[in-house]
């Protein structure tokens, strides 16, 4: 009895010592974005004058907003023309194993390539298709990099139980795209959904290709934080400030996908 | 309603050296009505077939017919079969209600008519109740019967069963047996039923096919298969226990023929006598069915077998002996009546009727006809 008490007492400190470890940082932030540069810097830590001051400072006098917009514009794209044919891609490789393992190996050995080797060849491209790479070169890059992450994540879920449910479908009269658009989209979709929204974040939270692909008008949110690091200083009371309001979206998309894709993986859960 | 016919189809999967032959050219005509049993050992291509006639796996080889036409080529969607899957395959995000007005709802059938058919379908299977639920809330009886009821509605030319029955529990297993026979005798609409399991071979089908290997081994009413076995795999299938199987030769004795093996010697009745006599002096699998070995003489020709008792197995209606043959020699099953007073090791008397024994040919296991 005494045994399973401290043995529960040490399971719980080393789950706070992890906890500890990932929200310290987070909570600072929230500590510093709600005082002033002076404050934040200063050891022990205090709380000082609270405040919302940091965050009128950047929705006003910052180019928050259009990062922000930006931001938004191509996430949303990227992952609104990366999901259905990456959904697409995953569905074929499970079904009719199109490319075998040459292509599967492609798509993992994309994914193992550190993006600083991609980003420099991409950038000769997009500057010899366009005058001024900017959103659309970025967009078109999120693309490339999460298709196959997506299509990856997505072949699991279109396994051997959906195959079935199809055959079902098919004997029930069905084309092989009813099959699909009826029976097979619907029955993934949770895991759909979570590899859209892990496609979202990705994208969202993209630094490399953004900074140079871009150009001032097309900065996203990744990269509009990092200029807020002047060669003056760091302005890091507003800086916090934003790190927060970026984070927003993310943090909201979170319990949601935690949810599909629970959702996702336990599809099989019906024999 | 519908007839199917094989003719030397053949299923390879993979290519070259790795080509795996599932279906070695067999050749079956199922008539019109009938329900047909397809009945062997996990692997022996049961399931590859029905999915041929299905369309769901493309025929490598030969020519599969439906009502007379080549459907080699013709999509599931449009040869109107019904297949029920052992996992069942409800589908899991539409109710029970939509599950079975699926496929009524792709041929373009009247919303009135998919309600009343469901209605009919839900009252003869007793799922009424079920019908807005989710496949996740039913219990494995209940999606059986879903999944059947699903194939039901949609008054298919044939029914296609893979196994259905083989995730239930022994009782309710029974029931469904039942009610598949009721079914069948109902709609009159041809079934192939797939299983492993003899009883339900013995007792579903007007006719089984036993298969082996990717073979057709024996196709016949299910009392010819099990009185007249074409070959030892066929006698060791059906039925448990099955037959005994004892090697043994035929050996002039007097003016006739006896079997001989050790602790064992049955004459051959006069009858099977011309048949036998090529095979004197050669070795034979003589086989003897468990009900066919009796306390007393019975029959034309009773033989005598002396032998001492294993085990006593105690079923209540019935009494399943083993025992030993005497000198070294095999172990035999009798079906015996319950009554009577058997003891492990006692010696005792049992009586064969030879005039029901069987005799293969060990070297090809085909039946020596007679
Ligand atoms: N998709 C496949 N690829 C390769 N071999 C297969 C495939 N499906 C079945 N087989 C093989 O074909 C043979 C027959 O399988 P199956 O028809 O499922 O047997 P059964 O239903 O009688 O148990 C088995 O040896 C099996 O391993
Ligand atoms: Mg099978």
């Amino acid at each position: 009895m005494k045994v399973a008490r401290l043995d529960g007492l040490v399971r719980h400190l080393i789950l706070a010592g992890f906890s500890a470890s990932i929200a310290l940082p987070l909570l600072w932030v929230l500590r510093v974005s709600l005082t002033d540069k002076l404050t934040a810097y200063r050891l022990p830590p205090e709380i000082g004058q609270i405040g919302l001051h940091n965050f009128v400072e950047v929705l006003t006098q910052y180019d928050f907003t259009r990062w922000f917009g930006n931001s938004v514009f191509v996430a949303v794209l990227a992952t609104a023309i990366s999901l259905p044919a990456a959904a697409m891609m995953a569905y074929a490789t499970a079904r009719y194993r199109t490319g075998g393992w040459p292509l599967m190996m492609m798509v993992l050995s994309s994914q193992m390539i550190p993006p600083i080797v991609l980003v420099l060849p991409m950038f000769l491209v997009f500057t010899t298709l366009m005058p001024v790479p900017g959103i659309i070169a970025i967009t078109i890059a999120h693309v490339a990099i999460n298709l196959p992450f997506m299509a990856w994540i997505m072949i699991s879920f279109f396994d051997e139980d959906t195959r079935s449910l199809e055959e079902a479908a098919r004997c029930d009269g069905a084309t092989r795209w009813q099959a699909f658009t009826r029976v097979t989209i619907p029955v993934a979709m949770p895991g759909i959904i979570a590899a859209g929204l892990l496609g979202f974040i990705l994208s969202w939270n993209e630094f490399l290709y953004a900074l140079i692909l871009g150009n001032h008008s097309s900065q996203t949110l990744a990269v509009g934080l990092a200029s807020l690091e002047t060669h003056a200083g760091v302005n890091i009371a507003p800086l916090a400030a934003a790190t927060l309001l970026a984070l927003a979206p993310v943090l909201i998309l979170l319990p949601f996908l935690q949810k599909y894709l629970i959702k996702g993986l336990s599809l099989g859960a019906l024999k | 309603m519908a007839s199917i016919q094989l003719n030397s189809v053949s299923r390879i999967y993979g290519q070259g050296a790795s080509a795996v032959h599932a279906v070695k050219g067999i050749d079956l005509q199922i008539e019109d009505g009938e329900f047909m049993i397809f009945l062997g050992p996990s692997g022996c291509g049961k399931s590859t077939t029905l999915r041929m006639i299905a369309g769901l796996e493309p025929v490598s080889q030969g020519d599969l017919l439906i009502d007379g036409q080549r459907v080699n080529d013709v999509d599931p969607a449009e040869r109107d079969l019904a297949i029920v899957f052992q996992n069942y395959a409800l589908y899991p995000h539409m109710s029970v209600r939509q599950n079975m007005a699926f496929g009524l709802k792709l041929r373009g059938t009247p919303g009135p008519e998919i309600e009343s058919r469901i209605a009919g379908v839900a009252e003869t299977l007793g799922i009424r109740p079920l019908l807005d639920r989710k496949p996740s809330q039913l219990s494995g009886g209940q999606r059986q019967r879903v999944a059947l009821g699903r194939a039901l509605v949609r008054e298919p030319r044939a029914f296609l069963l893979d196994e259905p029955l083989s995730n239930l529990d022994a009782k309710l297993r029974s029931v469904m047996r039942t009610e598949l026979i009721k079914l069948h005798r109902k709609l009159g609409t041809t079934m192939i039923h797939v299983t492993h399991d003899q009883v339900e071979a013995m007792t579903m089908g007007t006719r089984i096919c036993i298969m082996r290997g990717g073979e057709i081994v024996q196709v016949g009413k299910p009392q010819d298969v099990y009185r007249d076995p074409a070959d030892t795999f066929v006698a060791g299938f059906l039925a448990t226990p099955p037959m005994n199987l004892i090697p043994a030769r035929i050996e002039a004795a007097g003016e006739g023929l006896a079997v001989i093996a050790p602790g064992l010697s049955v004459p051959v009745p006069e009858a099977y006598r011309a048949a036998y006599a090529p095979y004197t002096g050669r070795e034979v699998i003589l086989g003897i069915r468990p009900e066919d070995l009796f306390e007393t003489p019975e029959g034309a020709a009773p033989a005598a077998i002396d032998c001492s008792i294993e085990t006593v197995e105690a079923l209540g209606p019935e009494t399943i002996l083993n025992v030993k043959l005497g000198q070294g020699g095999s172990e035999l099953a009798a079906r015996l009546p319950a009554e009577g007073d058997w003891e492990v090791a006692r010696q005792i008397r049992l009586f064969a009727d030879s005039l029901r024994m069987h005799l293969f040919d060990p070297e090809t296991t085909r039946k020596i006809a007679r």
